[in-house]
């Protein structure tokens, strides 16, 4: 069962990863990578990793997605680029992504060794997995909401531009 | 195969996928979604240790590389906006300013 | 310094002075500098042929400068005098500055005027080094300098392209006999390991085995000869050399540089007398080219150009007693024809000069009492040339005609038979000339009519002086006089009773010449013009020379200058070299701008470099992890 499911939601995050390539509007190529970070989500329950999948619903799809689906209905996405959707570098670029695929699936299956598996399923439930975040990476988080001020105000200064015109 | 090894498979073809996005299309907002896509597939890798090894590290690592992201997209969509209105389009051939 | 070598280098101070500051010093300077030097040197000759004589014919040699020490080889400078020296000394600065002194009456309203004597004088300087150079290094060095005096010469008016041409063709044709000249000075340079002239010789007659072949050397530098003296094949350059004003031409083409050639020959009897089939060839071309000259010369109808083909008859008849054994007869030739040709060539240019630039002689005519003295030379000169006695050219012609019968080195009635039906020509062109000239009644236009006057003082004293010498030369015994240097060759005896015989028949033809063109054009050549006109093609070819010039242009110039445009120019120049640097330069832009487009700002190229990148160290990990 656990299996049927893995390959179900593997198919539908390839099916999204193709999609986002081919879909020519840009909203449903969003629509696309939404479906295909969903089903990474569902993928990650299925792993016993609930507080990743959470996450990934609440700050890939919930905030990360939600602004890029704004952005595109801001902007006007009928220009040349909807007309040709692919660059002059469509083939090369196919090329060199198999070769990179093939590399690493080269790697993979040749090399690939079979480790130990944890006898011991780790908690990922929200409340334990939060408790042991917070006792030992809070400098790591400390550290991200500095990041994350960064960002924000380097958002607003790219904006803003210099001296204060309209943004 | 496992379920790990067939996973990380997955995870290098998102990759794979994604930067074969980030080439080949022209819009600069699919650019930056294609991007995304690659995160995804590193992030379902680090995930897949995780879930492997059963430790709460691996976890914690995927939480940070989503704060990253972002923090990325924040800054980045700004930059867009700041580039389309330059230039009045998302192609992003238009975009190369210094001629051969 | 030594007397000889003041001689030589008079004439060289007097190029730098004239040709450095000319035109600033004013034409009286340059009078004085150009023509007082060559008398000054001439002076210099008769105080050394005075110690010559006065030393019983012992040469007078100059110390030796050494020009060049390169290995073991040195090769030094230094000057000769004996009495083969002695005489063309004397004729090169005598004859020469009596040519100066004409030049500053004919050249006086030319703007070149200081180039001009500084021509001149470096042109003595040349000849002087030829003359009296002790090895054929320095020979050579006068032979090339002559070679480039003259070009500077005949192209003086070189704002006429004709005029430069004339002077080109000149130059390069020589070249063409010096080649000879120098594969000869190398081979005799690789036998002997020296071109002293006296040792050369030396080495030649102490005889078999020699290092390398008489016959061999002797043809060599005979082409030298032949290509300086206008001998054929390359003879071409002489007519057309006429295009430089008339003196240069009585000096160069006359008297002096032409017999250069015959000078050559005469010094290196040494090697000559060793070499019978060097010496048949000599005579043979000699012979051949004196007739050729001779027919062409009876159709030419430019004043000049019939003196000019005369003169390489002329030129022909001396190498024909070179190539008998004749040294000294050749040179005695060489001697009185400078008086007489000299004489014509001014004379010619003192018609010119009075008629204000016409040189046609259909346009002439009854010029004999408007210019009286002019006419006189001229008669003169003409009578000498034709073989009349008692002048000049009557002895050495008739002697050059004895020898090449009964010379035991390669005297033949065959020889004899071709040379005296040239004296016959010669006789009957000149005298041609002469009555077209001044004789006949004028056919001159009204306006060149009105301008005829008598030349001045400085042109007509040294047309008196040189009619006068013409006249008188031949009683100079001059091949006794060389006899030491120069032996006479012996005479075979079974012929000996045809001497007499034989002189007679030289005045004979002479007169027989004489009348043929005092039949023909005594009253104009109107007469002359209807007979050729019932040959035409042999008019045609006479007048043009045979066509040898056309002959040459298809054979040799058409070929090189297709092979210089086509080949050198287009395929090699254009095509590979400049294609070469094209290529490599385009090559470089064309590889810059696809790298350029590095430095476009194409994101996605980047993109696609860094994952090639990656996919290349995931190849290499392959391998080596």
């Amino acid at each position: 069962m656990e299996s049927v499911l893995l390959y179900a939601f593997s198919a539908a995050a390839l099916t999204g990863a193709l999609l986002v390539l081919i879909a020519r509007h840009p909203m449903r190529v969003a629509l696309a990578l939404i479906a295909t970070m969903l089903s990474l989500a569902c993928i990650y329950a299925l792993l016993g990793v609930h507080v990743i999948a959470v996450f990934q619903v609440l700050i890939y799809v919930g905030a990360v997605m939600v602004f890029m689906v704004f952005v595109i209905m801001l902007l006007d996405t009928r220009d040349p680029s909807f007309v040709n959707r692919y660059s002059r570098l469509l083939v090369p670029g196919v090329l060199v992504a198999t070769l990179l695929a093939a590399g690493l699936g080269h790697a993979l299956a040749r090399h690939y060794v079979a480790g130990p598996v944890s006898t011991s399923p780790a908690d990922f439930r929200l409340q334990p997995f939060s408790a042991g975040f917070l006792r030992e990476y809070w400098l790591h988080f400390e550290l991200t909401s500095v990041l994350l001020i960064a960002a924000v105000v380097a958002a607003v200064a790219v904006i803003q531009g210099r001296g204060g015109r309209d943004g | 195969m496992d379920r790990t090894q067939f996973l990380l498979a997955l995870s290098v073809a998102l990759f794979a996928l994604g930067l074969v996005g980030v080439i080949i299309r022209r819009n600069a907002l699919v650019m930056l979604m294609c991007m995304e896509l690659m995160v995804n597939g590193v992030i379902l890798s680090l995930v897949t240790f995780a879930a492997r090894t059963a430790t709460a590290s691996g976890a914690v690592l995927a939480l940070l590389v989503f704060v990253v992201a972002a923090a990325e997209i924040a800054i980045a969509i700004p930059i867009v906006l700041l580039l389309v209105r330059q230039r009045q389009t998302l192609d992003v051939g238009a975009y190369a300013r210094l001629k051969g | 310094m030594h007397l000889l070598t003041a001689i030589v280098v008079l004439p060289l101070v007097g190029f730098l002075v004239n040709g450095l500051a000319g035109p600033r010093l004013g034409r009286g300077f340059v009078t004085a500098v150009g023509c007082g030097l060559p008398i000054l040197a001439f002076a210099a000759a008769v105080r050394c042929f005075l110690e010559l004589t006065a030393a019983g014919g012992a040469p007078l040699v100059t110390d030796d400068y050494t020009w060049a020490e390169v290995g073991g080889h040195s090769f030094p400078v230094g000057f000769w005098f004996d009495r083969l020296s002695a005489v063309m000394t004397l004729i090169v600065t005598g004859v020469g500055s009596a040519i100066h002194v004409y030049s500053t009456g004919y050249m006086k309203d030319d703007p070149g005027y200081a180039r001009y004597f500084a021509y001149l004088n470096l042109f003595l300087f040349f000849m002087l080094l030829l003359v009296l150079g002790r090895s054929l290094l320095v020979c050579f060095v006068g032979w090339e300098g002559v070679g480039l005096a003259s070009y500077l010469l005949i192209g003086f008016w070189f704002e006429d392209p004709d005029k430069a041409r004339a002077g080109k063709k000149a130059f390069i044709t020589n070249r063409v006999g010096d080649a000879g000249f120098l594969l000869g000075m190398f081979l005799l340079y690789h036998a002997f390991g020296t071109l002293d002239i006296n040792q050369v010789q030396t080495a030649f007659a102490a005889g078999a085995p020699l290092a390398v072949s008489a016959d061999l050397v002797g043809i060599l530098l005979f082409i030298g000869a032949t290509g300086k003296s206008a001998q054929i094949p390359l003879h071409v350059w002489l007519p057309d050399a006429m295009a430089g004003p008339t003196p240069v031409s009585a000096l160069i083409h006359a008297a002096t540089m032409v017999t250069a050639g015959v000078y050559l020959v005469a010094r290196l009897n040494g090697i000559y007398q060793h070499a019978p089939l060097a010496s048949e060839l000599i005579a043979v071309i000699g012979v051949l080219t004196a007739v050729f000259a001779a027919t062409v010369a009876v159709a030419q109808t430019d004043i000049k150009k019939v003196l000019a083909w005369s003169t390489i008859s002329q030129l022909g008849y001396m190498f024909l007693a070179l190539g008998v054994g004749a040294y000294g007869v050749a040179v005695f030739h060489l001697y009185t024809h400078a008086f007489f040709k000299a004489c014509l060539f001014l004379g010619a240019g003192s018609v010119i000069h009075a008629l204000g630039g016409e040189q046609d002689i259909r346009r002439m005519g009854g010029l004999a009492r408007r210019i009286p003295l002019t006419f006189a030379t001229f008669a003169v000169a003409t009578a000498a040339i034709a073989g009349l006695p008692p002048l000049a050219g009557f002895f050495s012609k008739d002697e050059i005609l004895w020898f090449a019968f009964a010379s035991e080195r390669g005297g033949s009635p065959l020889l004899w038979g071709v040379g005296a039906v040239t004296a016959a020509l010669s006789a009957f062109y000149m005298f041609r000339l002469l009555w077209l000239t001044f004789l006949t009644p004028s056919r001159m236009t009204a306006e060149t009519a009105h301008h005829v006057h008598e030349s001045p003082p400085s042109m007509t004293g040294v047309l008196v002086l040189l009619a006068v010498l013409s006249a008188v030369g031949g009683f100079l015994a001059l091949p006794q006089f060389l006899e030491p240097v120069l032996p006479e060759p012996a005479v075979r005896a079974s012929l000996a009773r045809f001497e007499t015989p034989l002189l007679v028949t030289s005045v004979i033809l002479a007169v027989a010449g004489l009348a043929a063109a005092g039949l023909l054009y005594a009253r104009g050549p109107a007469r002359a013009e209807r007979l050729a006109a019932r040959f035409p093609g042999v008019q045609r070819v006479l007048s043009g020379g045979y066509f040898i010039d056309g002959l040459y242009d298809l054979l040799i110039t058409r070929p090189l200058a297709w092979l210089s445009a086509r080949v050198f120019l287009r395929a090699g120049d254009q095509l590979i070299i400049d294609g070469t640097l094209h290529g490599l330069a385009s090559l470089a832009q064309r590889t810059a701008t696809r790298l350029s487009r590095v430095q476009a700002g194409g994101l996605q190229l980047y993109v696609l470099l860094a994952g090639l990148g990656v996919v290349v160290c995931i190849a290499w990990m392959w391998r080596h992890v």
